[in-house]
């Protein structure tokens, strides 16, 4: 069984009582159409019958009963159509509140490079729209439930008029279905192309809509809505395509139900006009009962495409398991450097742009797989250690300052779930933002927009320093933390991390061109400036040079 | 731009539908359609009632109406068929001119909106497919259902007008039920989108913030989080349905209610048992034929009701869709493109984004000679780089005056046409490092392209992987800087006379900055140039510096 499968095994088990509740009102709004309309056609015409046989037979006919069943189903037929769409509906949600969070952790849990490498497009795409998908599997689920019992209540009112007239609307209820599904295999192909195309276009769009200023001045405004208008034409030709192709189903479903009711009038006639008016009519309204399962087949190629995409979502390898376990303060050792970095070392990693500061720190942080022989914390290579075992030694602060659509203190409390007020701005303070956030609407749980629009580029480096500073890790990684600041907020977020650090004992790798912030510093480590243009290079080869040689380098 | 309210106006979403959905839609034929399916269903009930009537009468006199009732249905498919096609080819031409104008919005948007990726996203491609059903059924069945209704109520009162006055009757409950539950269902399905449409952003945020999550453990607390939100789309989803269906329920009680009633009428009076005096006595034909029909009376408007979903979707889209989309057609954007570099002149300039609280800038004059460079310093958030954006239309003017060589820099009016730009997220298309180059000046030779690579500091870049290295959407392999020298490389292949730089030498080290900074003095030989820096060393190639005060 696939991961989806068991997921989606145990939503149903969860909304097990909708399900069948469901399933029961679907029974009863077919047979009880069925029983409506055979009822009213057999009424009416043997009244006709009795009204012309003269009086006597009038008083003897029994017009009570008839006439009060077929109030009675009309009222019935509409309660149960209503119970049955909640309570297809009420387990359609529920299901899929659960699998969407589950999707997201899959994502999360898959390999850093796949997880890293989802587009927000793509993923958004998967997550919305083809779950979407999933929760019409939920509410079309009582769709057989129906058919069957406008089957048995059509088959049972046909057969008054003898086996053949039955045996014909059960052949003509299976002839649609056979088309139908022949109907859906071609629907197939369609459907794929849909889900494609809007996933296309909503890359297409996300990577335009971040370079607005780019695009006015090179005048590519019209380019750049030609390439998205190209991948719109496809979508639309591609629902178009998939729209017109379900007029097929209704082409079929009319043509069958007048199949069903001129061969029901013709293989009753034996049995007189009363039998054939309620036969025809039952069996127009057996076929009529086939009208959700229809459209579910017709659903059916998009749903599958859903569920093979989402399929290949959670279907991933185990988490890698740490062979052994680093100490709570390890020591880091870089290849080829003489001595290891002791735990609560300063050290300044320098370099040239692009010779892979960033890429050193992002493999420590496990954001990108470690080669072997590169790396070591204590004396455990750290290809062996899990990304999720040593994340917990590393608190850092992104050179992007990357930071969630939320509040100040949405991104805060990711530093440290439990922290309160008082640590919050605590590491404010320390990153030189407390005065700012007091300042602001709503002080911590002010919206600072998607990525921290709403800040500028300074005050968004700083609330990504807050938050790695509120991190209870024996490493401090900073990567250019003064970057884009000025020299006199620079100046006081150096002397507060310098009495942070003393304070905390906490070791220290920073990435900075800054002079004022490297003399923190009590080692430097420079990585080799070839190594960034070497095309296959994982891991810079790194030297490890006395403090000396790093002033004079300034 | 005016921000969206909180409670739209309804009547201000059916304009918008309305100014959206052109009569060019060419919509009748699918009405025309529909239309032909209610002429067949009154075939199939004439083919039926025949038939019954017939049955006693053998073959001969049985047949024909057996004919009828098949062809009927096979005609009723063909149109449902057709309409299916129209509508949809409708719904594509109506689809594409609303998306077009999105995307053109979109690429407008002044970079300091509140609104994220994910919601704009969800704005261009599923809100915009909203409208789909809205015109493809929707709009069909409207008309349809005004006038389908009509034929079935004449023919029926041709052959009972007492079965017709009864389907009349049960009309007046239903449309009353109908405004009643509609109304609600509509106020509900606008919250339920802006609850949809939130949750989209929200996954899309976190799967953009996916490093950081994994680098702080936090993605086991972002899905719980993103597990409540789910919830609250499906109490608010449950919440529309429950109305919507409560409609939908309460027209098939009233079209069930007229068959039963049709029936009931119709046995009584041919028993001759109705306790009141009819001025009309039914045989059998005409009896089963009123009845046959009688589910046709409600059948456009069940259509109707099955498509309004549809309706309350397009409508709650469109709401969400800003306002310029509705704006009367505008005068054409003037392009500003001075040959030579010009003088631009700020007054009193102040830029204040919608929904901020505080302006960005204000009280900002700086009269910049031509051919002057001017570097703009200042503390983090003091408005360096919405100055810049004013320039090219991106931020709003909300105060002051701007103009270049006299001439007044109005909303209509940018420079983007004579600038170029160095950012901080340049665009990267997956195409050769070439091909990423030359997006800013297209009919440039291979030789002024690798000029401007080398002139950018992409000499390295060069020589390991050469002008034709593919490279991705994400920019993966490329370091921060080198993602900067692309971009000033673009900035240096566009002949241009204003050069904006906006932190152009940020993320390089002292080596590579010095020697870009040589570059930039050269590169700027001719054109006005604004350069928003922190950096010293770059802010001294400068003929002046103006400092932005921070604002308290």
């Amino acid at each position: 069984m696939t991961p989806l499968a068991v997921l989606l095994a145990e939503q149903r088990r969860r909304q097990r009582s909708m399900l069948a509740r469901a399933a029961g009102y679907a029974a009863l709004v077919s047979a009880a159409s069925v029983l409506l309309l055979g009822l009213s056609g057999w009424f009416i015409t043997a009244a006709a019958i009795a009204g012309l046989a003269g009086p006597i037979v009038v008083q003897g006919f029994n017009y009570m009963l008839p006439s009060a069943a077929i109030r009675l189903l009309a009222i019935v037929r509409t309660g149960a159509r209503y119970g049955e769409r909640l309570a297809s509906h009420e387990a359609a949600f529920g299901a899929l509140a659960r699998i969407r969070p589950a999707l997201f952790r899959a994502i999360a849990a898959a390999p850093v490079s796949r997880a890293l490498g989802f587009s927000t497009g793509e993923a958004t795409a998967r997550i919305v729209q083809d779950v979407g998908v999933i929760e019409t599997r939920f509410a079309m689920a009582s769709a057989p439930w129906g058919l069957a019992a406008a089957a048995v209540a059509g088959a049972c009112l046909a057969v008054l008029g003898g086996c053949a007239a039955a045996l014909a609307v059960l052949a003509c209820l299976g002839v649609l279905l056979l088309v139908a599904d022949r109907l859906a295999r071609g629907l197939e192909e369609p459907g794929r192309a849909v889900q494609r195309a809007a996933g296309a276009l909503k890359d297409e769009l996300a990577a335009h809509a971040a370079a607005a200023a780019e695009l006015r001045c090179y005048d590519l405004e019209g380019w750049a809505a030609a390439r998205i208008g190209a991948r719109s034409d496809v979508l639309g030709e591609a629902v178009a395509t998939q729209t017109a192709a379900l007029g097929w189903f209704e082409l079929a479903q009319a043509v069958a139900i007048a199949l069903a009711a001129g061969a029901v009038t013709v293989l009753a006639r034996e049995h007189g006009a009363a039998i054939v008016a309620l036969g025809a009519l039952a069996a127009a309204m057996t076929i009529d009962g086939a009208a959700p399962l229809v459209r579910r087949i017709a659903q059916r190629g998009a749903v599958r495409e859903a569920e093979a995409r989402l399929g290949g979502l959670l279907e991933q390898e185990a988490p890698p398991v740490s062979r052994g376990s680093a100490s709570v303060r390890p020591s880091i050792r870089l290849a080829q450097s003489d001595s290891p970095l002791a735990p609560g070392t300063r050290v300044h990693l320098s370099g040239r742009s692009g010779a892979g500061k960033t890429r050193l720190v992002e493999t420590l942080l496990g954001l990108r797989a470690a080669d072997r022989g590169q790396i070591w914390l204590d004396d455990y290579d750290l290809a062996d250690l899990a990304p999720a075992d040593r994340r917990d030694l590393f608190a850092w602060a992104p050179q992007d300052a990357a930071l969630l659509s939320g509040t100040v203190r949405d991104n805060l409390l990711l530093g440290c779930a439990d922290a309160d007020d008082t640590a919050l701005w605590d590491a404010l303070h320390d990153a030189a933002l407390d005065d700012h956030v007091r300042a602001l609407p709503h002080g911590l749980d002010s919206w600072i927009g998607e990525n921290g629009a709403r800040l500028s580029g300074g005050e968004r480096r700083r609330l990504a320093l807050a938050r790695a500073y509120l991190r209870p890790a024996p490493w401090l990684v900073l990567d250019e933390p003064s970057e884009g600041l000025d020299r006199a907020t620079e100046e006081v977020i150096l002397a507060r991390l310098t009495a942070r650090l003393a304070m905390t004992r906490q070791g220290l790798l920073l990435v900075s061109h800054r002079p004022a912030l490297a003399a923190l510093c009590e080692r430097v480590v420079v990585l080799d400036t070839n190594a960034a243009h070497q095309r296959d290079v994982r891991q810079p080869l790194s030297v490890s040079i006395p403090i000396a040689a790093e002033t004079v380098a300034q | 731009m005016r921000s969206i309210s909180a409670r739209p106006d309804p009547l201000d979403a059916v304009q918008r539908l309305a100014r959206i959905v052109p009569p060019a839609a060419r919509l009748w034929p699918a009405t025309a359609l529909l239309v032909g399916d209610t002429l067949a269903g009154i075939g199939f009930a004439a083919g039926i009632s025949g038939a019954v009537v017939q049955v006693a009468a053998g073959w001969g006199a049985l047949l024909p109406w057996v004919v009828l009732v098949v062809a009927a249905g096979m005609v009723r498919g063909g149109c449902a068929l057709l309409a299916a096609r129209i509508g949809a080819e409708a719904a594509q031409r109506t689809k594409r001119g609303v998306r077009a104008a999105l995307v053109t919005d979109l690429l407008a948007r002044a970079p300091g909106g509140r609104a994220t990726t994910g919601t704009l996203l969800a704005t261009c491609v599923d809100e915009v497919e909203a409208l789909d059903g809205y015109v493809a059924r929707f709009l069909p069945a409207r008309s349809a259902g005004a006038l389908a209704p009509l034929l079935v109520l004449a023919v029926t009162a041709i052959a009972s007008p007492i079965a017709a006055a009864i389907l009349g009757i049960t009309l007046i409950p239903f449309v009353a039920a109908m405004i009643l539950a509609g109304g609600a269902a509509a106020e509900e399905s606008r919250r339920q989108f802006g609850a949809l449409s939130r949750l989209s952003g929200l996954f899309a945020d976190r799967i953009r913030a996916l490093p950081i999550l994994l680098a702080f453990g936090g993605e086991q607390r972002e899905a719980e989080r993103l597990g409540t939100a789910s919830d609250d789309v499906a109490l608010r989803t449950m919440r529309v349905l429950r109305v919507a269906f409560l409609s939908s329920a309460s027209l098939e009680f009233f079209a069930a209610l007229s068959v039963a009633l049709v029936a009931v009428y119709a046995g009584f009076n041919l028993l001759g048992l109705l306790p009141f005096p009819v001025p009309e006595k039914l045989d059998l034909a005409r009896a089963f034929f009123v009845l046959a029909l009688a589910p046709e009376f409600y059948l456009p408007m069940r259509r109707l009701a099955a498509a309004y979903h549809d309706k309350q979707a397009a409508q709650t889209a469109v709401e969400r869709f800003p306002d310029v989309l509705f704006a009367p057609p505008g005068v054409t954007v003037a392009a500003l493109a001075p040959e030579t570099a010009p003088r631009i002149t700020l007054t009193d300039v102040a830029i204040a984004y919608p929904g901020s609280d505080a302006p960005a800038i204000a009280n900002v004059s700086i009269d910049i000679a031509p051919c002057e460079i001017v570097a703009v310093v200042g503390p983090s958030g003091s408005g360096k780089s919405s100055l810049l954006h004013l320039l090219l239309g991106l931020a709003p003017l909300s105060a002051g005056r701007v103009t270049i060589d006299g001439v007044d820099l109005g909303a209509e009016i940018s420079l983007a046409a004579a600038s170029a730009w160095v950012g901080q997220t340049p665009l990267i298309i997956p195409a050769t490092l070439r091909a990423n180059i030359a997006l800013a000046w297209p009919t440039a030779t291979a030789d002024e392209i690798e000029q401007a690579a080398l002139r950018a500091g992409l000499g390295p870049m060069l020589a390991a992987r050469g002008l034709d290295a593919p490279i991705d959407a994400r920019g993966g392999g490329l370091s921060g800087g080198e993602i900067r020298r692309i971009a000033l490389a673009r900035a240096l292949l566009k002949p241009s006379a204003v050069l904006l730089l906006d932190e152009p030498t940020a993320h390089l080290d002292q080596a590579g900055e010095a020697a870009l900074v040589e570059t930039i003095r050269a590169a700027c030989r001719g054109s006005t140039t604004l350069i928003a820096t922190h950096s010293a060393v770059l802010a001294a190639i400068a003929d002046r510096i103006v400092s932005l005060e921070p604002r308290a």
